[in-house]
């Protein structure tokens, strides 16, 4: 799923300076799961505003509402009877994706992210997240042990490990894993070395982002009158 | 309400119930798995509450847990378990009859307070004038001749000392009865003698200290400084005698300096007859020491003097660490003289290991003393016709560990060894299915149970709240302006009735109560009196008595919260009273009602582990008249305990013995070669699925019991596996049971090296049975060949309890004993003749010495079974760092799993000696049974509950939970949609912790929704009659 993080609580605060009506829209997809921006980050952080405005003797209201999702457009025609009470600005608590989607259907309305996009990961613990893809568009980790070194090593070698792996960790940071200690660990506790001496082959990154903005258009889905 | 007696399971002469006597930890957990297992409990605790020794500590080890914190709710249990009766200030007097038909005659001594009057509200000491010593504390400071023990005492009555008060020693004063307000007091109270018909009798009346001033050396009489160990967890206590402010008893200075002696009244047979070591003193003496480091904020130096440091039990030898770690001094001597300083100081004189004699002054000394038998065991074993053993302790075998000389009489706890806690709860367990093993047919005869009338449907019923305020005698109503309160709370929104009573929880205030709530028709009820914690219980008992659903009722705190603690402020604290009233009837309004359901159960016991942990447990639980499947991943039974020697006891012949006890059995199905692959389930409705010869099955289960034992640990070092003499301790126990000739031998040496790869980084713990261990083969040697030469190296010698007796029997009769420090390991090589060596660095001449050995055994410990990430694996438990089970509470729950229906016995759990093992075993029997002979569980009540339509399936409250209790199910009615979170109800406890993570608000907690939680709190900081007017 996409991993976000709440912004910082001044950034949010600037957001909304001298306005005195605004709405949280929450998500219920990848940050409600990553604890980021569900509908009780969507409470918390609407308590937090409430407060800061109290606490500063500041007129402000605060209204909260959770989509099923932020990314696709029928969900964001819910907002519309919302939209029409005339907000100073709309913070969504969505990835990215969420706040462009608001902002093109509704071009007049202010539209704010309220958190960090970071990075296509996974939970390692309650808490804890780590990044596990880099959305090259070409998936090889069966080469790599299952292991993906695009997303998981600092420098995406495809022929690793470097000279700055060092016990098991990562020169950049001791809380960064080599993830070609692991890699070469297993494949030796495989017996399997040997496929790993000839030299991987430089990858075709025309598919990452060198390509530029990417779109994917399955042929058999589209319906003729949505394309116009 | 009524209560009535269940109808007989069988017919039967014997009685279904159980005395117990001794109302410390040991008598509470014996008389709670007793009643859970069916039975009748008569607890007789000889003083006016009970909770004994344990209540008196400060903190427990290793967990540090707060002692109070941790056996208060057991105190409440039993209190207020329908089938125990607690008999406090009570004697036994004469026993007669048989097992399963004791006629036992007790005496119940005056009390001269009328228990169902008292309501605890303490004026009477305050008007008491008489102060005598107060021995809760240790005589440390001084309470009234009308007494509680402690503020949490159960029952939480007051009582009048006789030998103290003025009106009963000499007709004047009478103070007393003139404050009380519940008219409770009755100086003409009567010693009362009753005759109780029981099956079966458990003592557990505990232990005295050591008392040490007959021992000159230490001037614990004369010097306030000099304390003993227990005087310093009352002034370490924050319910002690300086409130938890550590100061010395001379001039409440604040100590920078304080020492701890060990073995005081123990192991010592110079200075007074006790030879056996009292097992716990090392490990409190640590306790106490980091405990006063953190009272001090860690300027505070400490030192231990100590003969060998015994860390034994599970998570000990890292305490040990970690005292060493935060700067606790260790210093290996035996402190002879005691020198006071006219400043209160203490100079202590002693011989240091280098053998140079030092001084070194403190500001206290506290004195480790040893566990002895209590003053009124000889009288009391007399009563019984049970035989006490050399020691002064009830004596029982080694293989049968809890019971007494006399059928039908077991002894549990400190009675008939000095243990800690763990070990005292193990046997209370298992004394209570010992004892209810021979009465099984009378369970459920004398039981009782409540019953109400049906539940009135209140089903689209607007609020009717009904409102009872509580004076609590002067306690609420002296600051409180009652009335006042009263004639508010008839005018909040919803509010039918208002009322105020004298004693809100007095049995005739809760008639009235109940007549109300029928005559008006009542749908909510509040109370405004003192704690839930202690009184909801019983107000949700008049609910259900009045037909109404018990969830329908809620309390305001007006008492704890507020009289008591705004004494000074009366019109401030009508005012929070009237607020805490309206917060708590703006909740009742939002209140619904909630159904516990019942559910069936497997009355069958799954046993993982057919060693004499899993045989011990199988057989017990089957003796308790349950069904069980026994599955052993070999193709024999026994486990290791095929391959023991033991001079005490003949180990071998026994677990043949108890093999034949269990395939002979007929409630007992064995499988073996088979092994545990997958299960699910909870408490009462376990199913697994296992492997065996013939194919995968699965069996339905209500209990798990994990005996899943361990192994020799098989060291790298010492040319283990490179010499053929080099041999562990089993090999040598195999040398021993064939009557090898090498054994007897003219002239041969051998040697024991203790601690092998045990108590270091990678082993850091200790096996608790090798020192005993070596000692008893080193003696079945001399036994055979006395003639024989016999070095045993050490780091410590750990025969804790009466094993120290071997000790001192080894050293008498020669066997030459050398310490060795991790600084110093022994080294064994080969001689070019083909002899072996080991050469130790010796302590006392600080030179190496050779010795040339016959046979070296080595000590290496126990490893816990490699089995054990595949049994965690599937019965979803956890392991501790060093690989053994994890169980719920190392100090008061020592053979539950976390996951409530599992329960783990011997090596599994740690390294125990056989004695310890079959305790264990039966103690899980126990524990196992109590669940299995319940008729059916309720289920649900205050338990979290998702709504699926706004579940994201995110797994924050499977990780959250801190028992496992949600899982991601399958939408029953569509595979194909998307799953939710489900808390089974049966084991959720309703802790709230997912609730307050679910990122998608998705979970709520039945009785403290959201919506109930807001209405009271906003209805408590708004007050709109204040804003009308």
């Amino acid at each position: 799923m996409i991993i976000a993080e709440r912004k910082p609580i001044d950034e949010i605060k600037g957001f909304i300076e001298g306005k005195k009506k605004v709405l949280l829209v929450g998500c219920r997809g990848c940050v409600t799961v990553c604890n980021a921006g569900g509908t009780k980050e969507v409470g918390i952080l609407a308590s937090l505003l409430r407060l800061d405005a109290q606490k500063d003797g500041r007129e402000l209201t605060v209204d909260e509402f959770t989509l099923e999702r932020q990314c696709d457009p029928e969900y964001i025609e819910e907002l519309l009877e919302h939209v029409e009470k005339k907000y100073e600005a709309i913070l969504s608590m969505a990835c990215s994706v969420g706040p462009q989607f608001i902002s093109r259907r509704y071009p007049r309305e202010k539209v704010y992210p309220s958190l960090n996009t970071c990075f296509i990961g996974g939970a390692l613990a309650h808490g804890i997240w780590a990044e596990h893809c880099q959305a090259c568009g070409n998936c090889v980790i069966h080469n790599f042990g299952g292991m993906c070194p695009i997303s998981r090593c600092s420098k995406s070698l495809l022929n690793g490990p470097c000279g700055g792996s060092a016990g098991g960790v990562c020169e950049i940071s001791k809380e960064v894993e080599c993830i070609w200690h692991l890699i070469a660990s297993k494949v030796m506790e495989e017996k399997r070395l040997d496929d790993f001496t000839p030299v991987q082959p430089i990858k075709d990154w025309t598919s990452s982002r060198d390509g530029g903005p990417r779109k994917i258009v399955r042929e058999e889905l589209v319906k003729e009158e949505m394309v116009k | 309400m009524t209560t009535e007696t269940d109808k007989p399971v069988v017919v039967t002469d014997k009685s279904g119930a159980v005395l117990v006597i001794g109302g410390g930890v040991a008598g509470m957990q014996t008389s709670l798995d007793l009643a859970e297992m069916g039975y009748y409990v008569y607890l007789v605790e000889k003083g006016p509450a009970i909770g004994g020794r344990m209540s008196q500590l400060d903190k427990v080890f290793p967990t540090n847990d707060c002692a109070m914190c941790i056996i208060s709710p057991k105190l409440n249990d039993v209190g207020g378990h329908i089938n125990i009766e607690l008999l406090t200030l009570t004697d036994v007097l004469a026993i007669d009859g048989e097992e399963g038909n004791f006629n036992v005659t007790v005496r119940k001594n005056p009390r001269y307070i009328d228990m169902s009057k008292c309501i605890a509200c303490g004026e009477c000491a305050k008007k008491c004038p008489r102060k005598v010593d107060n021995e809760y504390n240790e005589s440390l400071d001084k309470r009234k001749a009308i007494y509680v023990q402690y503020v949490q005492a159960v029952p939480l009555k007051f009582g009048i000392d006789p030998k103290e008060c003025m009106y009963i020693t000499k007709g004047k004063c009478g103070n007393c009865k003139k404050v009380c307000p519940a008219d409770a007091v009755n100086y003409d109270d009567k010693p009362e003698e009753v005759t109780l018909n029981v099956g079966a009798v458990v003592v557990a009346s505990g232990f005295d200290l050591f008392d040490p001033t007959s021992q000159e050396t230490y001037r614990y009489s004369q010097w306030p400084n000099v304390v003993t160990s227990m005087e310093f967890e009352r002034i370490l206590s924050a319910s002690g005698p300086f409130q938890g402010h550590m100061v010395r008893p001379s001039d409440h200075k604040e100590p920078e300096k304080i020492a701890w002696l060990q073995c005081v009244g123990s192991r010592d047979i110079n200075r007074c007859d006790k030879r056996y070591c009292s097992a716990v003193c090392c490990m409190y003496a640590i306790k106490e020491s980091l405990i006063a480091m953190e009272h001090a904020g860690g300027k505070l130096d400490t030192a231990v003097f100590y003969m060998d440091i015994r860390t034994y039990g599970k998570d000990f030898e890292k305490y040990y660490n970690r005292a060493k770690d935060a700067g606790v001094r260790f210093v290996r001597s035996r402190v002879h003289t005691l020198t006071p300083q006219i400043n209160g100081d203490v100079a202590l004189e002693f011989i240091d290991e280098k053998g140079q004699r030092r001084s070194e002054v403190f500001d206290m000394v506290v004195l480790s003393v040893g566990l002895t038998p209590s003053t009124g065991i000889e009288g009391l074993a007399e009563v019984l016709g049970i035989e006490l053993n050399e020691e002064g302790f009830v004596k029982t075998h080694p293989l049968a560990p809890i019971s007494s000389s006399r059928p039908g009489i077991y002894a549990c706890g400190v009675i008939n060894e000095p243990k800690d806690i763990p070990i005292t709860v193990m046997e209370a367990s298992a004394a209570a299915g010992a004892a209810g093993k021979e009465i099984v047919d009378a369970r459920f005869t004398q039981t009782k149970s409540r019953s109400y009338p049906d539940e009135r449907d209140i089903k689209g019923e607007v609020p009717r709240v009904g409102v009872f305020i509580c004076h609590c005698g002067i306690n609420i109503a002296s600051v409180i302006n009652v009335t006042e309160v009263v004639e508010y709370a008839k005018n909040l929104p919803f509010v039918e009735l208002c009322e105020n009573h004298l004693f809100a929880c007095s049995s005739d205030t809760q008639t009235k109560i109940k007549d109300a709530i029928i005559a008006n028709n009542l749908n909510r009820v509040v109370v405004a009196s003192c704690s839930p914690r202690t009184h909801e219980g019983m107000f949700r008992e008049t609910l259900a008595a009045a037909g109404l659903n018990k969830y329908l009722f809620e309390m305001a705190n007006i008492r704890d919260q507020d009289s008591w603690v705004h004494q000074k402020e009366p019109v401030k604290a009508t005012q929070k009273a009237k607020d805490l009233v309206r917060g708590a009837v703006a909740k009742a309004a939002l209140l619904e009602p909630m159904y516990q359901t019942r559910m069936g159960l497997v009355r069958e016991a799954l046993v993982v582990g057919g060693g004499a942990a899993g045989l011990n447990a199988a057989l017990s639980i089957a003796d308790l008249g349950f069904p069980v499947h026994l599955v052993e991943q070999k193709d024999i039974l026994g486990g290791n305990a095929h391959k023991v020697y033991s001079r005490e006891k003949d180990v071998r012949g026994y677990v043949k013995d108890l093999i034949e006890q269990v395939e002979s059995n007929k409630l007992i199905t064995v499988y073996k070669k088979t092994v545990p692959k997958y299960s699910s389930g909870f408490m009462g409705n376990f199913e697994t699925v296992f492997q065996g010869p013939s194919g995968e099955f699965t069996l339905k289960h209500g209990v798990t019991v994990l005996a899943a034992g361990g192994n020799a640990h098989k060291p790298n070092s010492y040319l283990y596996g490179q010499n053929g003499r080099v041999m562990l301790s089993l090999d040598m126990d195999e040398l021993l049971a064939s009557n090898s000739p090498t054994i007897t031998k003219p002239k041969q040496t051998f040697a024991f090296i203790q601690c092998v790869e045990s108590r270091e980084d990678a082993r850091p713990y200790c096996s608790k049975i090798c020192c005993t261990h070596s000692i008893e083969s080193a003696l079945t040697i001399l036994d055979r060949n006395p003639g024989a030469v016999i070095y045993v190296l050490y780091r410590d010698i750990r025969t804790y309890g009466f094993r120290e007796k071997l000790y001192q029997e080894a050293r008498s009769r020669g066997v030459r004993f050398i310490r060795y420090d991790t600084d110093s390991y022994p080294e064994v090589t080969e001689t070019p003749e083909g002899g072996l060596r080991v050469t130790v660095l010796d302590h006392v001449l600080k030179r190496p010495l050779a010795i040339d050995v016959d046979y070296l055994t080595l000590a290496s410990g126990i490893d816990p079974t490699p089995m054990k990430e595949e049994i965690v694996e599937v019965f979803k438990g956890q392991l501790t760092a060093e690989g053994f089970l994890l169980e719920a509470h190392m100090k008061l729950m020592p053979v539950d799993l976390a996951t409530h229906g599992q329960y783990l016995c011997g090596l599994a759990h740690y390294p125990k000696p056989l004695e310890e093992t079959i305790v264990q075993a039966k103690a899980a029997a126990a524990r196992a049974a109590g669940i299995l002979a319940k008729p059916y569980m309720v289920v649900g009540g205050v338990v979290a509950v998702v709504e699926p339509e706004k579940c994201a399936v995110c797994c924050t409250c499977v990780r959250a939970c801190p028992i496992q209790v949600p899982k991601i199910v399958r939408n029953e009615e569509d595979a194909a949609l998307r799953g939710h979170a489900f808390m089974e109800p049966a084991i959720c406890q309703g802790c709230g912790v997912c609730v307050s993570e679910c990122p998608g608000k998705a979970i709520k907690l039945q009785f403290f929704t959201d919506e109930q939680l807001m209405a009271k709190v906003a209805a408590m900081v708004e007050d709109p009659q204040a804003a009308e007017a």
